[in-house]
């Protein structure tokens, strides 16, 4: 009895869109893909969950051809078929949407699009004429002559599908594709993929956040240590059974969470301003404070000023204006090294970006940001010794999951690559912490596990400054809430009794503030 | 990011390489024609010719040191090797060069140019009982070396005067290869020539490139432009002593209907028939003539050392006649000359 | 056992790209109907003791350019004009050595520090194009190498002393207790000596520094760190104008060196004959050696054994020694398509060697029955 075909739910006539059988895929030091078994019908939602590291964006990737299995057989159509690269995935039917946009800033949508499949139809009328088609075929809502740079997640998201759609897939793989939304564009993602799926297109989309994945999925499919443990329909499973088939045993329960505010004030920023080259207000007259031991989090749809805020904390903005005051030291003259060394820890919102060095160890990343200070330098020296123990405790402490403190952090996978900047940035102990989207890939025991760390470290003294797009993840940390829309702080919510529906609206600017 | 950068750094410095390679391969088969080349009967002679920077082929004064040593194998049978410089090259790789000629024993060795004087004069210290001559330069001293040095500025004072006598602007241009004091020497004469007929003459002058870039030697396109300047500022015969740039000396003058002086060798004989016409005379130094001098002392069994000057005296340095375009004036070039010749009339050497 | 392992198969990588540029040249050759076997005779031959001497001294030369264009591509810049900076540099270093100001070795130490400072605010200049103005840096070091060219040519006009009768000019010589005397290699009795320039030990000094700070400094880490990655570097609070500034200026200082054997070691002054385009030499072996300071080493002797070696070429076989221009430059292009073979190679068998490892160790596998059970419980 094979795990995956025996509870395959819904009508088992349906023809398979692809079929993995036996897939293995072994990289130094850990085995990433073993013996995985997955069955997707045509014109379904599968869904791939696992923990950290299980080896998911691994599968997606070999079934995009990104990467070669080292064994196992895959079938499309029906047909046995051999990906090397890509390009033969997209022949095969088969298109991918990275977690990480791929899209031009500066050309239009149609450009976008068409750029790399001129041959499909070409470039000029017929290519305006199919992305048209494709968006009010399954109701994206595309316009083929917008900026890219002026679109927002949710819009750009969608480029991403239409671009696939457009080179011709009848398989669409998301990778996280909700990490970076806010409710409102889960929905309407969602709809979007529900419009997919009635036209007999297959969708396999990985996601930590099993409420959604019971919500839109037809079929699940949980991979533990890298391989496949069972497929399930969401109509047999919670969300705890879910996780728990994700960790192999029960998950352990929330940490307690104790209020710890006290009365002084830690972090004063006070009439924040910043224009961006044409003059407009990235940030306008931004006036908060966040006292000790409290947390802070500012909801918001993505791109209304969150990531210029931080940054212009971090120092990392010159040209911003207004004064910041840590404890009793004003920030605004220090540089970002002096701005940590004064103690604040800084998870930035995209890892590869500003976290981490991909090609360098991990005993190395964990120097990163902390060049100047014990344990991972003395003086002017790189203490490398201290820095490769101090990366293991973080390992242990954070349930890193790596062969050790010596690979590089490219190959990590990404839930575990966040652990390692949240452990990193949390020792040292900060009295302030900067975190976007601190959990953003993280699996739902991890996520609990990060939580916990703060809380903990909330109760000695630490002020955050959170940002999420994970309301849960807001209303469940924070002490209070911060709405900002469009550069302005707009609203205060106090997260003990706000639903997120609420605090959707009122970042949208379509309620008002209680 | 990393990767693809170092990628690319790698296929640029191939293709410098590949480049440079492809200029080496060209030089070599000249060579190779060259020193394939027998002829008379075996004097049993072994010499060694060490090239500067182009070597055989390089329209200039390698060639010119090419045809005295092809004149050597005609009528002597001796065997040659050559072997040219590379751009740029340590001093070691010079001195090798010539230990290497040692070593296989070839005797004497020519060493053209004066980049060669500090390599002969170590090679030739250690080496007492080798031979050899080198050319431009005579400061090495030694029982065992021939100096064969020219004076340019005496030959080019000549054209100088040459190019004052025929001009209608009173305007005259020199362009230089590479900015040396070997041709500064041409330059000093050039002017002090024409001053000579005409003090109130103007000269106009400049250099295609600076040390260590040899380009100026071999970049007819840079030679067109100096020359297009001098021509629109208002000289109507420009004298060039820039080795291959000056064919685009000859291309800028003959675009514009003006004149030109040649260098080295008599250029009217060598130059494209469509700028023939525009090269009024040549400043002529003799360097086949002080090899094959050497050549004919060595093949009669004496090794000349110390300093052979080859001056307007000896016919070493001259202007050349085809064309006939300096029939009319040669009268005044002979008075020059004799003057010259005499003591007269000195000739600086430096600007 | 993989360290010793993985560093002999790293030997691997530069093995093979020797071999493709060996057969590469040899079918350029044999297609131009060159002697193949002549040529690499000639070329493989055991050198002789002064050509030693000779290999180690041109190796000692390309060894510090080479060290100075890895300063940069250590932080992913592009020194192209090391060539500039290292010509401009030895011109100073070799008037103030000529000038002999301070006595004896304080004169020697003074012209090393003033050519390195030359050439380092040559190369900064660069630096600073590129962190206030965003000038690629690749562009204003190649116009740097011609102006260097220009500036240099014209002091030297003014610095120069000319002897009489010579067409050369140069710098004053540097006086004899100034000088950085020989290492003799083999006693000579007659003809050619084989002496090494004393200078060479100033050259390992410097691999030595430059591995020390690379690897061992904070700002080694800071240098690499903005290399890898600008927008990771930026956010870990590192300065990074002042640090492509400061990269720069070191990769000039190192620049400052190269000229200075020769200066020291031979030439005593800067003249028309000064050997150029080493600069340019310093990027294929930067490139070859990797940035590692011993590889740097291995691929300024390769460099410098290949030109000695082939010299003789073209007097004794009649081929032009450029055709190791060829070999260098495949060499170069094939390291670094081994490299990646060898990475590959590497990779796939720790692959099987782990997977060997982990399944009698876990024979349960990953696939542990738990999920059966459940399964079962729920079906
Ligand atoms: N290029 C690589 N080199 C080495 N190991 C890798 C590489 N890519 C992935 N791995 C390893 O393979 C395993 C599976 O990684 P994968 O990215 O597939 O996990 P995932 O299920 O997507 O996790 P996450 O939820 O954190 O994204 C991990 O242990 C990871 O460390
Ligand atoms: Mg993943």
């Amino acid at each position: 009895m094979t795990e995956t075909s025996s509870t395959a739910p819904g009508d088992p006539s349906t023809p398979l869109a692809v079929r993995l059988r036996g897939i293995g895929k072994r990289f130094p030091g850990v085995i990433a893909n073993d013996d995985v078994n997955i069955d997707v019908r045509r014109g379904t939602i599968h869904a791939v969950v696992g923990e950290n590291g299980a080896g998911k964006s691994t599968l997606m990737k070999i079934l995009y051809g990104v990467q070669p299995p080292d064994s196992g057989t895959i079938e499309i159509g029906g047909s046995q078929v051999k990906l090397s690269s890509p390009a033969d995935a997209i022949k095969a039917g088969v298109g991918m949407v990275f977690q990480h946009f791929m899209l031009a800033d500066n050309l239009t949508v149609l450009e976008n699009v068409v750029l790399g499949a001129e041959k499909q139809h070409g470039i000029g009328r017929k290519a305006r004429a199919e992305v048209r088609r494709i968006s009010d075929a399954y109701g994206l809502g595309v316009d083929p002559d917008a900026l890219v740079e002026d679109l927002g997640v949710g819009a750009r998201q969608r480029v991403e599908i239409l671009k696939v759609l457009f080179r011709g897939a009848r398989t669409i793989i998301l990778d996280e594709p909700t990490a970076v939304l806010v409710p409102q564009e889960v929905d309407e993602l969602f709809g979007n993929l529900r419009e997919l799926k009635k036209e007999g297109l297959a969708v396999l989309f990985i996601s930590h956040k099993l409420d959604e994945v019971l919500s839109v999925a037809d079929e699940i499919t949980v991979i533990r240590r890298g391989t496949t443990v069972r497929t399930v329909v969401p109509a047999d499973v919670t969300s705890r059974q879910l996780a728990e088939l994700m960790v192999g045993s029960e998950l352990p329960s929330p940490g307690i969470s104790e209020k710890a505010t006290s009365t002084r004030v830690q972090l004063a920023v006070t009439g924040l301003t910043l224009h961006d080259a044409a003059g407009r207000a990235l940030l306008d007259d931004v006036t908060f404070e966040i006292r000790r031991g409290e947390i802070l989090g500012i909801a918001g749809v993505e791109g209304n000023g969150q990531a210029e805020l931080v940054e212009a904390v971090m120092g990392m903005r010159p040209g911003a204006t207004g004064s910041i005051v840590l404890t009793d030291q004003d920030l605004a003259p220090m540089s970002t090294l002096r701005r940590r060394e004064a103690g604040i820890g800084y998870i930035p919102e995209d890892r590869h970006r500003h976290g981490l060095l991909l090609d360098s160890p991990l005993w190395e990343n964990r120097v990163l940001g902390h060049q100047s200070r014990p344990p991972s330098a003395s003086g002017r020296l790189i203490k490398r010794g201290a820095a490769r123990a101090d990366t293991q405790r973080i390992i242990d402490a954070y349930d890193v999951r790596t062969p050790g403190t010596d690979v590089p952090a490219r190959a990590l996978s990404g839930g575990n690559q966040q652990k390692l900047i949240v452990g990193r940035e949390m020792s040292g102990d900060p009295i302030l912490l900067i975190a976007a989207h601190p959990t953003r890939g993280v699996d739902v025991g991890a996520q609990a596990a990060i939580w916990n760390h703060i809380r903990e470290a909330r109760a000695d003294g630490l002020s955050v400054l959170l940002i999420s797009a994970d309301l849960d993840e807001l209303i469940g940390l924070s002490d209070r809430i911060e709405v900002v829309l469009r550069g302005r702080l707009v609203g205060e919510f106090d997260p003990s009794d706000v639903t997120p529906e609420q605090l959707g609206s009122a970042m949208t600017g379509a309620g008002s503030a209680a | 990011m990393r990767r693809s950068s170092t990628t690319l750094a790698a296929l640029f410095s191939a293709s410098i390489l590949a480049l440079t390679a492809c200029g080496g391969g060209g030089d070599d088969t000249a060579s190779d024609g060259g020193s394939d080349s027998e002829g008379g009967s075996d004097s049993g002679l072994k010499v060694g010719l060490a090239y500067d920077v182009g070597g055989r082929g390089d329209q200039s004064f390698n060639d010119s040191a090419a045809a005295g040593l092809d004149q050597a194998i005609e009528e002597y049978g001796i065997d040659p090797q050559e072997s040219a410089a590379e751009d740029g090259e340590s001093e070691s790789a010079r001195e090798e060069r010539l230990r290497t000629f040692v070593d296989a024993g070839y005797d004497p060795i020519i060493a053209v140019g004066f980049a060669y004087e500090a390599a002969v004069a170590k090679v030739a210290e250690e080496f007492p009982d080798s031979h050899f001559a080198i050319i431009d330069s005579e400061t090495v001293e030694a029982d065992n070396v021939a100096n064969l040095v020219f004076a340019e500025e005496e030959g080019s004072f000549l054209v100088g005067a040459a190019a004052a006598l025929k001009t209608e602007t009173d305007n005259v241009g020199f362009v230089g290869g590479v900015e040396t004091p070997l041709i500064q020497k041409f330059e000093a004469g050039y002017i002090a020539g024409a001053e000579a007929v005409n003090p109130d003459i103007e000269v106009q002058s400049t250099y295609l490139t600076q040390i260590p870039d040899f380009s100026g030697f071999a970049d007819p396109a840079r030679g067109k432009t100096a020359a297009e300047g001098m021509f629109d500022g208002g000289a109507d015969i420009v004298y060039h002593a820039a080795g291959g740039s000056g064919g685009g000396v000859f291309e800028a003058a003959a675009e514009s209907d003006n004149l030109a002086i040649g260098v080295d060798s008599d250029q009217y004989e060598t130059a494209d028939p469509s700028v023939q016409d525009v090269i009024m005379t040549s400043m002529l130094k003799n360097i086949d003539v002080a090899v094959f001098e050497y050549l004919t002392a060595v093949n009669d069994g004496e090794f000349p050392s110390g300093i052979t000057r080859y001056d307007l005296s000896v016919d070493g340095v001259g202007y050349s006649t085809s064309g006939g375009q300096v029939d009319d004036i040669a009268d005044e070039l002979d008075e020059y000359k004799q003057q010259i010749i005499d003591g007269e009339v000195e000739v600086p050497s430096a600007p | 056992m993989t360290r010793v392992l993985r560093a002999l198969l790293g030997l691997l990588a530069p093995l093979l790209a020797l071999v493709a540029a060996f057969v590469i040249t040899s079918l350029v050759l044999i297609s131009a109907g060159d002697p193949v076997g002549e040529v690499w005779s000639e070329i493989l031959q055991v050198p002789e003791t002064r050509n030693v001497a000779n290999i180690v001294n041109q190796a000692c030369v390309l060894y510090l350019s080479g060290l100075a264009v890895a300063v940069a591509f250590r932080m992913n810049l592009f020194n192209i004009g090391v060539d500039g900076q290292y010509r401009i540099a030895a011109f100073v270093g070799a008037v103030v050595a000529g000038e002999a100001w301070l006595p004896g070795y304080l004169n020697t130490a003074l012209a090393i520090v003033c050519a390195m400072a030359v050439g380092a605010l040559w190369a900064g200049i660069a630096g600073v194009l590129r962190a206030t103005r965003g000038v690629s840096e690749v562009i204003s070091t190649i116009m740097l190498n011609f102006i260097s060219t220009s500036v240099v040519a014209y002091l030297l006009r003014e610095a120069a002393v000319r002897e009489e009768g010579s067409n050369t000019i140069g710098t004053k010589e540097i006086p004899e207790g100034s000088r950085i005397g020989p290492i003799p290699l083999a006693a000579a009795d007659s003809g050619p000596t084989a002496e090494i320039y004393g200078f060479v030990v100033l050259a390992v000094l410097a691999g030595v520094a430059y591995w020390f700070v690379m690897s061992r400094t904070r700002f080694g880490f800071d240098l690499r760190a903005t290399g890898q990655s600008t927008t990771a570097a930026v956010a870990s609070g590192i300065n990074v104008r002042r640090m492509t500034i400061i990269t720069m200026m070191l990769s000039g200082a190192v620049a400052g060196l190269v000229g200075l054997p020769i200066l020291f070691g031979e030439a005593y002054s800067y003249g028309s004959t000064f050997q150029s385009g080493l600069g340019f030499a310093g990027i294929a072996i930067a490139l070859l050696g990797r940035n590692n300071p011993v590889g740097i080493a291995l691929a300024a002797l390769l460099f410098a054994f290949l030109e000695e070696q082939s010299n003789p070429l073209q007097i004794l076989v009649g081929v032009s020694p450029e055709i190791v221009a060829i070999t260098q430059g495949v060499i170069v292009l094939t390291v670094v398509i081994s490299y990646e073979v060898v990475r590959r190679f590497l990779t796939r068998r720790e692959q099987s060697r782990v997977a060997k490892a982990e399944r009698p160790a876990d024979p349960a596998g990953p696939a542990d029955p738990a999920p059966t059970q459940d399964q079962e419980a729920r079906a």
